[in-house]
């Protein structure tokens, strides 16, 4: 135990804690220079999440790898339920309540997602890889999730799952042309959803697909970020002395915006600072990949790896005008619970598969 | 069945990793690249876009509530008027823009230096007033030449207009700008340019009157231009006000004063405390103080030693005189000193002490009952009972009748007066009483002080046969009833009779001003503004008319009408006005004519 302590990835930790800090400095800035209502609470969630994940690190892989798929079919049956209350209660939610506290249960089945596909791609034979039927499994793991997240609508998420999958499968060794194949799949069922959706969900579908038609709302969001990026210049104005933010130019600056707000008060430097923080955080989950000696520590490494950077680029692709706007934070630094708990909690099983590097055999425990 | 050891497996899988690895670096080096070029290559264009993008919160004032007599007649409300602005940044020499203007119409050397002074200290495409108020000929001349002069603007604004003048202005009061302390006050809030009202109406409801401010929020460009209205809530209108003035008595009473110096009437219905007319003498014009430039009339109005800021109704205090011989009288009855029979009979003066107290009819009025002396005002009957009731038991009886108190109205800085006793002497000066001031109390001198609102409640009590009658001065929808004070019922009976005998009979004071038209009864009182030394006692000429105006004494009336059921009471001063029954009673009288006019 107290060995497995000391062998913990303190750079990955220190990492998650120094964006944290970043994040909560830009939450302060956004409030006016005031730690209440979002970077107080960022803090609290930071540490309370860090002891979770270390508490994960330190158990049995053993048991992690048994429960994969009873993860995946609870965090699968939460996602549900959201939907059902969204068709029989008061309209389309993302949030279910949960012991009291607010979930948003479309960041924590990427997790789960990940955990499954690693579990099903360690318990399959190599050569099994290649039969079509052995396709089957994953793209369930990858559709149920993905489907009930469009009809949320949240085609942002949706888009990231689709993506994550994409990836994990890639990872996991599957053969170039039936990945080629899944891609398509995926891609081609987003028109079929469209056909079971209620005509507002469509609506919302398309106004996220085109965020020009609106341009007064999103549209104009996006040149305003622009702004704030870009008058950053070099160095930035400073720390609290931005002013695109604070005169309110950008409703959502606390979470998907938080960074054009960095951007504006620490400039170019402070932004290329974040972005190699990150670049640093998701090299250590690739070389415990590397690392690892089993296919599920492997797969979980690179799943959590590519998770997280899915969403760095996408969010800062988002803010930036490279993709239209999607609702996509930026981990550990914009506000909100789940996405936090969800990140900080895949670090925690990076941290463990790291400990259980070595580990040769995983079931029969 | 563990896999863990197929070398082929591990090295498709370190090759996938290595695509990966090289996917995420090359991914964020879009993104690097992408902020390289929005922060360094083109941070000169949105670094002006972000000082042309400003969003300002414009706040929206409210207007404010008007006021409206009983009989619904706007006495204050607001109008359009034109303001001149500049904005520093759109021209190129604020000062050259200042001259040009100046040619048009004379702008003050002083404001000039204000205004140039203040473009130094505000964002450069603020507004900044230069002309208030402007008249039609000087907006077309400026229309005409808006576009010689660089950065002038013209743009349309309300101000508070009273119809009626100086009429209603003590009462209704005025509106000015915030002074330090007032810009603290809660209704304010954000808007540091309210008008807000100053003293009367105006300023005891300013809360309700101003209403709520609104604010947009709009997108501006370097040049103050507005791009687009980004949101906007609209102000809340203030809430008009209604009070009790009848606006027709109002300015029949003023005309009826101003043939005097200086006076005041209150004119209350007894029935509900409505205060139907508080007219004083001298009055200013509100309007005049609102249109800037307003110094010159300021300056007028300060120099004015008749001090025609000072609402007389509520803040003048004089020694009400034999007016307050119904309290005494009604404090005898009362007490059981006196009855309808008990008589006293006045030389011209009585002693007490070494000091001889006079009458005001030098050679007596002989033998008086409670309603001959009343009625005919003999100090000495007064002197008399004074002695056996003393101070104390008069001050609870005069205070029963409203007086030596200030009302629960919306009325700013009423003055309390002083109805003198054993404990307020003692307090105040740290003496004893000495039964001579009861004497000269007993004939409203002395330290006794009311002001002509408390006399109209006086009087309002003892028609009302002993309602505790409260002034009211905002308009209102339901009838109630006053409390009854019981225990006066017999000893009011008494003095309303005197009352009337005083304006209706032969050798009553008033009896000159009596109408045929229209009885009433009341009672005069002249109050010495001054001691009267024996010299001009003996000479026998300290009432006549040539005395200098300061010296004369104050003349006061208090009176009700009808003689049955009574509806209005009346208090009538004009200082320095001579005698009660010369100047007092006459000006009651018209009134009472007038409201039986009205009511006809």
């Amino acid at each position: 135990m107290l060995n497995k302590i000391q062998n913990l990835n303190y750079l990955l930790i220190f990492l998650v804690i120094l964006i944290s800090f970043i994040g909560a400095a830009g939450l302060y800035s956004a409030a006016g220079g005031s730690y209440n209502p979002w970077a107080s609470r960022h803090l609290i969630r930071l540490v309370l999440f860090i002891f979770l994940a270390v508490i994960l690190a330190l158990l049995n892989i053993k048991y992690i790898y048994q429960f994969a798929y009873v993860f995946f079919i609870l965090s699968l049956l939460l996602l549900l339920s959201v939907e059902l209350i969204g068709v029989f209660g008061k309209g389309a939610t993302r949030w279910i309540n949960l012991f009291g506290f607010s979930i948003q249960p479309s960041e924590l089945i990427k997790i789960t997602i990940i955990l499954a596909l690693a579990r099903f791609y360690h318990d399959l034979k190599f050569d099994e890889i290649k039969r079509i039927k052995n396709l089957f499994f994953p793209i369930l793991i990858l559709f149920l999730p993905f489907a009930l997240v469009v009809v949320q609508p949240d085609l942002g998420t949706a888009l990231s799952i689709a993506m994550l999958g994409i990836l994990v499968l890639f990872a996991s060794g599957i053969r170039i042309w039936k990945f080629v194949l899944g891609f398509f799949v995926l891609i081609l069922s987003i028109p079929l959803s469209l056909n079971y959706l209620q005509p507002y969900q469509k609506d919302r579908i398309f106004s996220f697909l085109n965020p020009e038609a609106d341009a007064l709302g999103r549209g104009y969001q996006l040149i305003q970020s622009k702004i704030a990026l870009g008058s950053g210049g070099l160095t930035g104005k400073g720390f609290l002395e931005g002013s695109q933010s604070y005169l309110q130019y950008l409703p959502e600056k606390q979470t998907d915006f938080i960074f054009t707000l960095i951007g504006e008060e620490f400039g170019f430097i402070g932004t290329i600072f974040i972005i190699l923080l990150f670049f640093l955080l998701i090299s250590v989950c690739f070389y415990v990949s590397i690392k690892s000696n089993h296919i599920f520590g492997r797969i979980l490494s690179i799943g959590v790896g590519s998770n997280l950077f899915i969403y760095v680029i996408m969010n800062i692709s988002m803010v930036s005008g490279l993709m239209p706007v999607v609702g996509i934070p930026l981990p550990l630094v914009s506000y909100g619970g789940s996405a936090m708990l969800a990140i900080i909690i895949s670090l925690g099983l990076v941290l463990n598969a790291e400990l259980n590097a070595n580990l040769k055999k995983l079931h029969n425990a | 069945m563990f896999y863990s050891d197929d070398k082929k497996q591990y090295s498709v899988l370190n090759r996938r990793t290595f695509f990966l690895y090289l996917l995420k670096v090359s991914f964020f080096g879009i993104v690097g690249w992408r902020l390289y070029d929005i922060q360094i290559k083109n941070s000169e264009k949105y670094k002006t876009l972000s000082k042309n993008n400003q969003i300002d919160v414009e706040i929206i004032y409210p207007l404010r509530g008007k006021i409206y007599d009983i009989n619904n007649k706007i006495l204050a409300s607001n109008t359009k008027v034109f303001d001149v602005y500049i904005i520093p940044e759109n021209t190129k020499n604020i000062n050259k823009s200042l001259n040009e203007l100046n040619q048009i119409i004379k702008i003050d050397f002083s404001d000039r230096r204000k205004i140039i002074e203040l473009s130094k200290k505000v964002k450069k495409f603020e507004k900044i007033k230069v002309l208030e108020n402007i008249n039609w000929s000087e907006l077309e001349k400026i229309e005409s030449n808006k576009f010689n002069i660089e950065g002038i603007f013209i743009s349309q604004d309300y101000m508070r207009i009273y119809q009626y003048n100086n009429t209603v202005s003590h009462l209704i009061g005025y509106t000015n700008k915030p002074n330090r302390e007032e810009v603290e006050l809660p209704f304010i809030a954000n808007m540091p340019n309210l008008e807000i009202g100053k003293d009367g109406i105006e300023k005891s409801f300013n809360p309700n009157l101003i209403g709520k401010s609104g604010q947009r929020e709009i997108e501006v460009n370097s040049y103050g231009r507005v791009i687009r209205e980004i949101s906007r809530q609209d102000s809340q209108k203030g809430n008009d006000i209604y009070i009790t003035i009848d606006l027709r008595i109002q300015k029949y009473a003023l005309n009826l004063l101003k043939e005097h110096k200086a006076g005041s009437a209150v004119l209350m219905d007894i029935n509900n405390g409505n205060i139907l007319c508080m007219a004083s003498t001298p009055s200013y014009n509100p309007n005049k103080i609102i249109q800037k430039p307003n110094k010159e009339y300021w300056d007028s109005i300060l120099e004015n030693e008749l001090s025609p800021l000072t609402y007389r109704c509520i803040q003048g205090l004089y020694a009400p005189g034999s007016t307050f011989k119904m309290v005494v009288a009604i404090a005898g009855i009362v007490h059981g000193v006196i009855d309808t029979n008990t008589k006293h009979f006045c030389s011209g003066k009585i002693g007490l002490g070494d000091r001889l107290y006079h009458c005001w009819k030098n050679n007596g009025h002989g033998l008086m009952n409670v309603s001959d002396a009343i009625k005919e005002s003999c100090d000495v009957y007064f002197y008399e009972i004074s002695k056996k009731i003393g101070i104390d038991k008069i001050a609870e009886v005069a205070e029963d009748f409203g007086l030596g108190k200030i009302y629960d109205v919306p009325l700013p800085n009423q003055k309390k007066g002083i109805i003198p006793s054993r404990d307020w002497k003692k307090k105040k000066y740290d003496e004893s009483w000495y039964p001579g001031e009861t004497l000269i109390s007993a004939i409203g001198q002395g330290f006794v002080l009311t002001n002509p609102l408390q006399l109209a409640v006086m009087t309002s009590i003892i028609a009302s046969n002993g309602k505790n009658v409260r002034p009211n001065i905002i308009k209102k929808n339901n009838d109630f009833e006053f409390e009854k004070l019981e225990k006066y019922q017999n000893a009011i009976k008494i003095i309303k009779s005197s009352m009337f005998k005083a304006v209706n009979e032969s050798k009553g004071t008033a009896y000159n001003s009596r109408s045929e038209s229209t009885p009433f009864a009341g009672k005069t009182g002249t109050s010495q503004v001054r001691r009267i030394t024996v010299a001009e006692r003996e000479s026998e000429d300290f009432r006549k008319k040539d005395v200098e105006w300061k010296k004369r004494d104050h003349a006061l009336f208090v009176g009700y009408m009808p003689v049955e059921n009574p509806r209005y009471a009346v208090s009538v001063v004009i200082e320095h006005g001579g005698s009660g029954a010369s100047t007092a009673a006459p000006i009651a009288k018209e009134i009472f004519q007038f409201i039986k006019k009205l009511e006809t």
